[in-house]
């Protein structure tokens, strides 16, 4: 039950981000339920501390801050040293980052977003958000169960869960599956985008999806594809109102 | 007062909510926030099209850390209501306009609420340091707090823009038109980066490449 409440809270993890500790006290937050097992209850001193500790600097992927919760309070559990402790939340800060924004921001997000960009140009729109959904959160649901378990079972050793092979295959993957995806999407978003378009309202779209590839790209560093399109829509609209 | 918009103010909210706070369940996505306002509007067709247009916007943003970047969940929701009701494609260009701006406005009200969050924790520092549950959880709960008066904030100041845009800006069809051309284009160029900064510029242009080969093949079997 404890591991549940843990898991509901972990779904808040970035509620008090902040850029002193970052998520230090969402993992506070996760990790409470579990210490409350320390010797002496919720009123000991090994409670009091051990939140403490939980609630300082501490980053980490959202999805994957079970895995350091639940690891870091199982450490408290078991009464590893606080040194222990303290190595171990600082080694956790960058894999886990690495390996999450991999998988997920790298990954899943994208794939499921280029499959849902796709489905949308056949399928009715009610449809596509609900595709999205199941797809994007059979990953993330996934992640964060697995990562929480994880965590809970190994404890002070959860480098262990890290280091599996198919941890690292998936990782090595999700780019290349994503490019795949999104390239795939792009054609396909295109033509829906354009039809019924006139051929040259079609060149004009290419010539300026060119110019933006090629000024965020290659030449403008701080220039983004926000910025472009606010910028091409916004100069197209200017020299409208001026002819007028 | 349009009737949908209590509806959509709410949706906002909650989009806006999911991107960081909770629960990050990618409602925040624009695919998600524009197909559901698009049917909140009555209009799903308009709903998806410019779903599909800021999505391949938000497929550049990699949302790593405590970097700044646009939200698009709320900016999505704005951008559907200022499409919907328009025949065909002619307010696609001005909405997707409407919605970057506000996915823009979006993003700079997250650092102020992280920045707020900062102070907040720097307020309850001794509390913090002495193991103080009721202080995580003050914390916890202002904070959600916070965005999700951001996120409403933000879509409401969409849904204002959105509804200038619809009764004062007059754009003729041909401008309409022009509009719509830039703003699919530059969504289409927002994608290939998006694409290439995900897999790499250089190593990862085959795959894309692949991906791509394989769409137009699609579209033309179609």
């Amino acid at each position: 039950m404890r591991l549940a409440n843990v898991f509901i809270r972990s779904l808040a993890v970035q509620g008090a981000w902040n850029f002193e500790r970052m998520v230090g006290v969402g993992i506070a937050h996760m990790s409470e339920p579990l210490l409350r097992d320390l010797p002496g209850g919720e009123s000991g001193e090994a409670y009091g501390d051990a939140l403490r500790r939980s609630a300082s600097f501490f980053n980490t992927h959202p999805y994957l801050s079970g895995l350091a919760a639940a690891a870091l309070a199982r450490a408290e559990i078991e009464g590893v040293e606080r040194d222990e402790i303290e190595k171990l939340r600082k080694t956790l800060v960058g894999p886990l980052g690495s390996i999450g924004d991999r998988l997920i921001w790298i990954g899943a997000l994208p794939i499921a977003a280029a499959v849902a960009i796709a489905l949308a140009t056949l399928w009715p729109p009610a449809l596509v958000p609900l595709v999205f959904m199941l797809l994007y959160n059979a990953a993330h649901f996934g992640m964060r169960i697995w990562g929480l378990r994880a965590g809970w079972e190994n404890g002070i050793r959860v480098a262990r869960a890290l280091s599996s092979r198919g941890l690292k295959v998936l990782a090595r993957t999700a780019g290349p599956l994503a490019g795949i995806s999104v390239g795939f999407a792009l054609p396909v978003s295109a033509e829906w985008l354009f039809r019924g378009w006139e051929s040259l309202d079609v060149v004009g779209a290419l010539l300026v999806m060119a110019l933006g590839v090629t000024l965020v790209g290659w030449v403008f560093d701080r220039l983004d594809g926000l910025k472009f399109g606010v910028g091409a829509i916004g100069v197209v609209w200017m020299l409208g109102v001026l002819m007028l | 007062m349009d009737p949908t918009i209590p509806a959509l103010l709410l949706w906002g909210m909650f989009v806006g909510v999911d991107l960081v706070s909770f629960p990050q369940i990618m409602i925040a996505r624009p695919i998600v926030a524009g197909s559901v306002a698009g049917f909140i509007t009555g209009d799903p067709v308009g709903g998806i099209q410019i779903a599909v247009i800021m999505e391949l916007f938000a497929l550049e943003v990699v949302p790593v850390g405590g970097a700044r970047y646009p939200d698009y969940g709320p900016a999505t929701v704005a951008a559907a209501y200022a499409v919907s009701g328009s025949p065909g494609v002619l307010a696609l260009g001005l909405a997707t306009l409407i919605g970057l701006v506000t996915a823009y406005a979006g993003g700079i009200g997250i650092q102020i609420v992280r920045r707020a969050n900062t102070t907040d924790v720097e307020r309850c520092r001794s509390r913090l340091d002495s193991g103080d549950r009721t202080a995580v959880r003050g914390l916890q709960f202002r904070g959600i707090t916070r965005d999700a008066l951001r996120a409403l904030s933000v879509t409401a100041a969409g849904l204002v823009i959105g509804y200038a845009a619809r009764q004062w800006l007059l754009v003729d069809v041909g401008d309409a038109v022009l509009l719509t051309i830039a703003a699919v284009g530059a969504s289409l160029a927002a994608g290939l980066i998006g694409a290439m900064k995900i897999t790499g510029r250089r190593s990862g242009v085959r795959w894309i490449a692949l991906g791509a080969i394989s769409g137009l093949i699609w579209v033309n079997l179609l």
